[in-house]
C-alpha cells in the first residue's frame, strides 16, 4: 500500500552514497538562496532538470511525482509577476525549480534503507544526550508502515457500517470510532514489543 | 519515553496518513477543498497530548523525508520538505505540541461536555491554526519573495475551512475523551 518513491537504477546519482547526496542538496539550496540573477539560476534548472529526467523515469511519471510542488511554485511565480516584478518572479521561480528537481533526484535515487542509515547517523549526537534512540525511530517507522493498511481497512469497515444502517457517511461521525478503535490496540502492541525485548534495556 | 507512548505516537501517525488517503471533500460554501489530513495537528494534540502529538508529527516528517508518499494527494519526498510550503510542515510539529499543551491545561475528565469542547476548540485554533500559519506564512514569503502582507491576505481564504476543521476536531476529541481518554492531565 505504501511504497517509497525510490526507483532502482544504475546512474551516477544512484551509485553515489546517500550522505554526500543529502549534503550536496543542503549545500546547493543554501548557495542558490544567495544567487539572484536569472542566468545562473536558469543554468541550475537545466542542470538539475536534466539530472532528474535522466534517472530512468518516463517524462510523464517524473513530472507527475513533483506535480503538487510544481503547481505551487508556478502559482507563486505568476502571483509575483503581478505583486513584485517579472524579473524577481523569474529568479525566485527558477531557484525553487532547481531545488525541487535536485530534491526529487535525491529522493528517486536513494532507497529507504539508505535514508534510514543516514538518519541513524544524524541522530547519533542526540542519542548520546539521551534525547532519542535511533532504533526507536526505526521501530516507529516500521509500526506506521505495518498499521496504515489496517487502519485504512478499519476506515472502510466503518463506512460500510454507516451505509448499511442508512446513516450518511460523514467524517465527523467516523473520526471518533476510528481513533478509539485504533488507539485501543496500543496497550497490547506495547506489551508485545516489551515482551520480546525489542527496545532493549 | 515508554513503549506505550511510542506506540500511541506511531499509531496516530498511521491515522494521519490514512486521513490523507480519503479523497478531499469540497464543501458547498467554501471554495477550498478540505482534506481530512490537515485536521491531524488538532486531533493529535487534543487526543494524545503535547509530547506524543509532536512525536507523531515528527515521525510523519521522517516518513516524508525518507521518500514515502504519506501526505494527502500522495505527496512525499524531499521536494515537499524543501518547497515553498516547508514552513507549514515545521509548523505542524510545533502546532501539535501547542495544541496538546493548551488542551492538557484546559480539559480534564469530569468537566461538563461543553467546557471540554470549549477547551478543545480553543486548543485547536491556537495550535492548529495560529501556530501553523505563524511558521508557514513567513517561510512562503521568504522563499518565494511574495510580500508577507499578500501571503497573509491570501491565507485568509483558508480560514473558514480551518475553523470548520477545528470544530470537527473538537467533536472527535470529545468523543475520544468520553470513550477512551488518553490526554495527560496537567495542573
Amino acid at each position: 500500500m505504501l511504497t517509497g518513491l525510490h526507483v532502482t537504477g544504475n546512474t551516477a546519482m544512484h551509485r553515489l552514497p546517500a550522505g554526500p547526496k543529502l549534503a550536496a542538496l543542503a549545500l546547493a539550496s543554501l548557495v542558490l538562496f544567495f544567487v539572484h540573477s536569472a542566468l545562473p539560476l536558469a543554468l541550475a534548472v537545466i542542470l538539475t532538470g536534466t539530472l532528474y529526467l535522466r534517472l530512468g523515469l518516463s517524462v510523464g511519471e517524473a513530472l507527475r511525482r513533483v506535480r503538487p510542488v510544481l503547481i505551487t511554485i508556478c502559482l507563486f511565480g505568476l502571483l509575483n509577476v503581478v505583486l513584485v516584478s517579472p524579473l524577481e518572479a523569474l529568479s525566485s521561480t527558477l531557484r525553487l525549480l532547481a531545488i525541487l528537481f535536485f530534491a526529487a533526484t535525491v529522493t528517486t535515487t536513494t532507497s529507504i534503507a539508505d535514508f534510514m542509515a543516514v538518519l541513524t547517523r544524524l541522530l547519533l549526537p542526540l542519542e548520546r544526550l539521551g534525547v532519542v534512540k535511533a532504533s526507536d525511530v526505526g521501530l516507529a517507522v516500521g509500526l506506521v508502515l505495518r498499521f496504515v493498511p489496517e487502519i485504512a481497512a478499519r476506515h472502510a469497515t466503518l463506512r460500510e457500517a454507516h451505509r448499511a444502517r442508512g446513516v450518511p457517511v460523514k467524517l465527523h461521525r467516523l473520526l471518533g470510532p476510528l481513533i478509539i478503535s485504533t488507539l485501543k490496540d496500543a496497550d497490547s502492541i506495547a506489551e508485545a514489543i516489551d515482551a520480546r525485548g525489542i527496545r532493549g534495556h | 519515553m515508554t513503549t506505550r507512548d511510542l506506540v500511541l505516537a506511531a499509531l496516530f501517525t498511521a491515522i494521519i496518513i490514512v486521513l490523507g488517503l480519503i479523497p478531499p471533500v469540497t464543501l458547498g460554501f467554501i471554495p477550498v477543498p478540505v482534506t481530512a489530513q490537515s485536521m491531524g495537528v488538532m486531533l493529535a494534540g487534543c487526543i494524545i497530548g503535547a509530547r506524543r502529538g509532536a512525536m507523531a508529527y515528527a515521525l510523519l516528517v521522517v516518513l516524508v523525508a525518507i521518500s514515502l508518499p504519506v501526505l494527502s494527494g500522495g505527496r512525499g519526498g524531499l521536494g515537499v520538505l524543501m518547497g515553498p510550503t516547508a514552513g507549514y510542515i515545521a509548523g505542524w510539529v510545533i502546532g501539535a505540541f501547542v495544541t496538546g499543551l493548551v488542551a492538557e491545561r484546559l480539559v480534564r475528565e469530569g468537566q461538563s461536555g461543553l467546557v471540554q469542547m470549549g477547551g478543545f476548540f480553543l486548543a485547536s485554533i491556537l495550535g492548529g491554526i495560529v501556530v501553523v500559519y505563524a511558521f508557514g506564512m513567513p517561510v512562503v514569503s521568504l522563499v518565494t519573495g511574495t510580500p508577507f502582507a499578500k501571503v497573509a491576505l491570501g491565507s485568509l481564504a483558508f480560514l473558514p475551512g480551518d475553523l470548520l476543521k477545528a470544530a470537527i476536531a473538537t467533536l472527535a476529541a470529545r468523543a475520544v475523551m468520553v470513550g477512551y481518554p488518553l490526554l495527560p492531565q496537567r495542573a
